[in-house]
């Protein structure tokens, strides 16, 4: 090179200067990438020949087969009020031992429903429970059970899982443990509803699930023993008294499941179980309708904190008659697990076969079938022709229920969409299952990555359906929900869910607040069915303004705008909102759209403030007098819960499980759906693609490099 | 950057840059050599390991396919839609699994009860994976001769810290395990795994 120390021309100094950052860049991103699959390939090994970290026995879930010591009596008194209900349980801990005794009971809440007190009274002394953290709340429990004091303990495990744990209840002696709770007031069709729960049904615990303790810890923390049905004897009996002042005369009220007795005023009612108690084997359903035509549409709102809450109930429009159903494609789901056994395999079967009769020969459809195993009947969709149903006909009266639960198969089979091109027909899947899972994060995660176009609408079988997931499938998959309770109830609700997927729907809803700093909840909006009211909830500083609802109807544009000024007062609002919003917190983070730590941090702090149990808050209440003796022992026991009805104990837990009558509460085969061993699987990737393209790329630059200078020294 | 050039860009800094750009070119051939052994030598090592299982099936003894190896072939894997044919090797080391799929141990051995687990390379030997279907018949050849046929009961992606075995199940399972996804350019926490469920048992047809 001829150039002079003092004097560079500049486009030299250009060429290289370019040619210098190219290589820099490239030795940058040659290190990044070496690292990064250092660090992946560090994530994905496992420690050599060390593939399996030992068995993992799920020793609670099994069979109780001697009736507790510990005994339980459920009363719930209901008030409803408007679209709000408000609930108080209260459970009777009575202890027919002669120990003194510590116990936890595994109840299930309406998903939407928010827990926001507690209150122990033992003897004539009520102590009131209050909100902490989760694990302090264990902590202060877990202290007063080891000091003697008497304490009560609410904890969620799932969003509609909940459990009270006692302790310190001596022999002979009774603790009761109130809590309360408030859930909207569904309304469908112009009928209202509440759905009270009343037992959790058995979950089957995935064995890829089963991958740390923590994950052997909750799945401990969502299984509980079932009572042997041979032992008869109902051991939580639950009475039940329903305050109905919807502010409207109710008409028509009913329990599909449960008989009834009523009293009072026409505008008041008071309904109770005719037969005083129930065993708490079958969630308790109320409905009523309103004299008037007109659905009750309203704005209510609460203020609270300094800010005003707000909930707005919006009705989509009524269904044009004669509008022409678009062919559809049909993809039917139907779980024939062990825990389908019974009832709820008859029901689903029917439901099927009653859907099977509504297609067209312009529809197409298939059907997938799931235990532990996963069948799909056609290899892709059919038309549905005379000869194609049979078919299918023969293969949905094949199945019998047997085997576990692995659902995520079938979803991910339901959700392959072969012709995503095709605007023209509506893609909807109806998965027909009592989702007794305990995976449903996964199923959920997989719903929202892959759902596409496909609408998903679940329906729940049984008489103890899984209802979050239900529901939170029902929003991911922006489908509706359906639940079939028995199988006189099949037809009824098969007509009207298959009514629904016929109707056009507001599609593409979008909501506008003409205040910019409302927070509205839900953040996901799903399409709206004829007859299915939008409930939607706000925060915000000072509420004023309209909120406008706009969607599709077929290619029509739609909307609707509520004035917010006009909103009636109602103390429910403000925890509603609290409790939407943590269920929006969690569709984030299912969907990988918030870090876990945030969304725990975020949830906590909702817990605490609006006074709810949550996944991360929890109620406890704690006696100051020591009750227990220093020298007296604490058993503790997982209380046994009821078969749900209807469901058939020897499909679940296999025949030996009812023959074995030794003190042995781990009947042999009960295995299946308990015992899995975890398995690390090994890295497998050679990546040679990747290294000759990096490989390529670095001669490539080279070679550019050369080319590079060798330009510019001849320029000079 | 430039104002350094601008300074002193002496023929050192030149010469430096050219040798720079052509380590560069070299140290990219090498990367490219490297790359594409590990194919060659997946093909190959399947070519001699498939000599070495045939004669190992007359006596029925494992035998080591080159002196220096320190695994042995001990099954045959097939998959006849996809004309696949794979020579199972009994070490589930990372280094066995560049010549071929391996049994992983801690898992059941073929013909025992429980799960049978077989894991290879996403993008050799276990590249067909991509393409299994449910319902899919597998065959699993072992040096007695015994031929399994399983069928594909189903697929499933999990972490590789998230699998789990059956531990009483009395029915023989074969589950097949990959990196996922196939077309990723770095390793991930992610396997796929084919799972199959034997359907018959035939015993070796020409007896010996």
């Amino acid at each position: 090179m001829s150039v002079s120390t003092n004097y560079v021309p500049r486009p030299v100094q250009r060429h290289y200067a370019h040619v210098w950052v190219l290589v820099l860049a490239m030795i940058c991103i040659a290190c990044n990438s070496a690292r990064a699959q250092e660090n992946a390939a560090n994530a994905g090994t496992s420690p050599p020949n060390d593939y399996s970290r030992g068995t993992l026995v799920l020793a609670n879930n099994g069979v109780a087969e001697s009736i507790p010591a510990m005994r339980l009596g459920t009363d719930m008194d209901v008030s409803v009020s408007g679209t709000v209900a408000r609930i108080r349980v209260t459970q009777a801990f009575r202890n027919t031992s002669a120990h003194w005794m510590a116990g936890r009971y595994l109840y299930p809440l309406p998903d939407d429903g928010a827990v926001d007190s507690l209150k122990m009274v033992v003897g004539n002394r009520v102590i009131m429970g209050r909100i902490e953290r989760r694990e302090q709340a264990r902590a202060i429990y877990e202290q007063a059970a080891a000091k003697g004091r008497k304490a009560g303990l609410v904890e969620q495990q799932r969003p509609n899982l909940f459990s009270s744990s006692v302790a310190n209840v001596g022999p002979g002696q009774t603790v009761l443990i109130a809590i309360e709770y408030q859930a909207p007031v569904r309304q469908v069709d112009g009928i209202h509803s509440i759905r009270l729960p009343l037992v959790a049904a058995p979950r089957y615990v995935a064995p890829h699930t089963l991958d740390s303790s923590a994950a052997v810890n909750d799945a401990h923390a969502v299984t509980t023993p079932v009572l042997n049905p041979t032992l008869g004897q109902s051991i939580n009996p639950v009475s039940i008294t329903v305050h109905l002042d919807p502010g409207f005369v109710p008409m028509d009220i009913q329990s599909p499941d449960h008989t009834i007795a009523m009293d009072g005023t026409a505008q008041q009612r008071t309904i109770r179980l005719a037969d005083g108690e129930t065993p708490a084997n079958r969630d308790f359903v109320l409905r009523w309708r309103s004299a008037a035509m007109e659905p009750a549409v309203g704005v209510f709102s609460q203020r609270l904190h300094g800010q005003d809450y707000i909930m707005a109930t919006i009705a989509p429009p009524a269904p044009v008659a004669d509008t022409p159903v678009p062919p559809r494609d049909m993809i039917f789901v139907i779980d024939n697990s062990g825990s389908m056994g019974g009832a709820s395999m008859r029901q689903a079967k029917a439901s099927l076969l009653y859907a099977l009769d509504t297609l067209r020969p312009v529809d197409r459809f298939n059907i997938i079938r799931f235990d532990d195993t996963t069948t799909q009947l056609f290899q892709q969709s059919v038309a549905a022709t005379a000869e194609e149903l049979n078919v299918a006909r023969r293969f949905i009266r094949e199945l019998e229920a047997d085997g576990g639960t692995e659902m995520l198969p079938a979803l991910h089979l339901a959700l392959e969409d072969a012709s995503n091109d095709d605007d023209q027909r509506v893609r909807q899947v109806v998965f027909l299952t009592d989702g007794a899972i305990s995976n449903e994060a996964e199923m959920l995660a997989t719903l929202g990555r892959d759902g596409g176009r496909s609408r998903v609408f679940p329906v729940g079988i049984g008489s103890a359906p899984n209802q979050y997931l239900m529901t939170r499938m029902a929003m991911l998959g922006r489908g509706t929900y359906t639940n079939v309770g028995s199988v006189d109830q099949v037809e009824s609700q098969m007509t009207q869910l298959l009514e629904t997927l016929r109707r056009p729907a507001v599609r593409n809803l979008s909501i506008a607040a003409s205040d910019p700093s409302l927070e509205l909840t839900p953040n996901r909006l799903p399409d709206l069915y004829a007859g299915q009211p939008l409930t939607v909830l706000g925060r915000t500083d000072k509420r004023h303004g309209t909120l406008t609802v706009t969607g599709l109807v077929g290619e029509r544009r739609w909307s609707k705008t509520v004035d917010l000024d006009a909103a009636g007062a109602s103390p429910a609002v403000a925890k509603l909102w609290a409790r939407r919003r943590i269920t929006d917190i969690e569709a984030d983070r299912t969907l990988g759209q918030m870090d876990s730590e945030e969304a725990d941090t975020q949830i906590a702090d909702i817990g605490l403030r609006y006074t709810l149990v949550t996944s991360q808050t929890s109620l406890v209440a704690v006696d100051d007098t020591v009750s227990r003796p220093a020298d007296a022992p604490l058993t503790r026991a997982d209380l046994p819960i009821e078969l749900p009805a209807g469901w058939d104990f020897d499909a679940l837990f296999g025949q030996q499980a009812r023959g074995g009558s030794n003190s042995n509460a781990q009947a042999p085969d009960m295995g299946r759906i308990a015992q899995a061993k975890a398995f690390e699987l090994p890295q497998t990737a050679t990546n040679f693609a990747t290294t000759i393209r990096w490989g390529l790329l670095m001669c490539l630059i080279g070679a550019l490099g050369l080319i590079g200078v060798r330009r510019s020294r001849s320029a000079n | 950057m430039r104002a350094l050039l601008a300074v002193r860009p002496t023929t050192v800094a030149s010469r430096a840059l050219v040798i720079g750009l052509i380590a560069l070119c070299g140290f990219g051939v090498l990367r490219v050599a490297e790359g594409a052994l590990i194919p060659a030598k997946a093909v190959v090592a399947q070519w001699l390991l498939e000599q070495t299982f045939d004669r190992s099936s007359i006596d029925r003894q494992p035998r080591k396919p080159w002196p220096w190896a320190d695994m042995a072939p001990v099954a045959r894997l097939t998959m006849p839609r996809l004309r696949t044919d794979r020579i199972v090797l009994d070490s589930g080391s990372g280094q066995a699994m560049a010549f071929g799929p391996t049994l992983l141990p801690g898992a059941s051995a073929p013909g025992q009860p429980g799960t049978t687990v077989i894991a290879a390379h996403r993008d050799t030997h276990f590249r067909f994976l991509a393409h299994v279907r449910i319902g899919d018949r597998l065959t699993l050849t072992d040096l007695d001769g015994v031929v399994r046929a399983y069928r594909v009961v189903g697929t499933q992606i999990v972490r590789w810290d998230q699998f789990a075995l059956s531990t009483n199940d009395a029915h023989q399972s074969l589950a097949l395990t990959t990196c996922y996804p196939f077309d990723a350019q770095q390793a991930g926490p992610l396997r796929y795994v084919v799972t199959a469920r034997l359907i018959t048992e035939t015993a070796r047809q020409h007896a010996d």
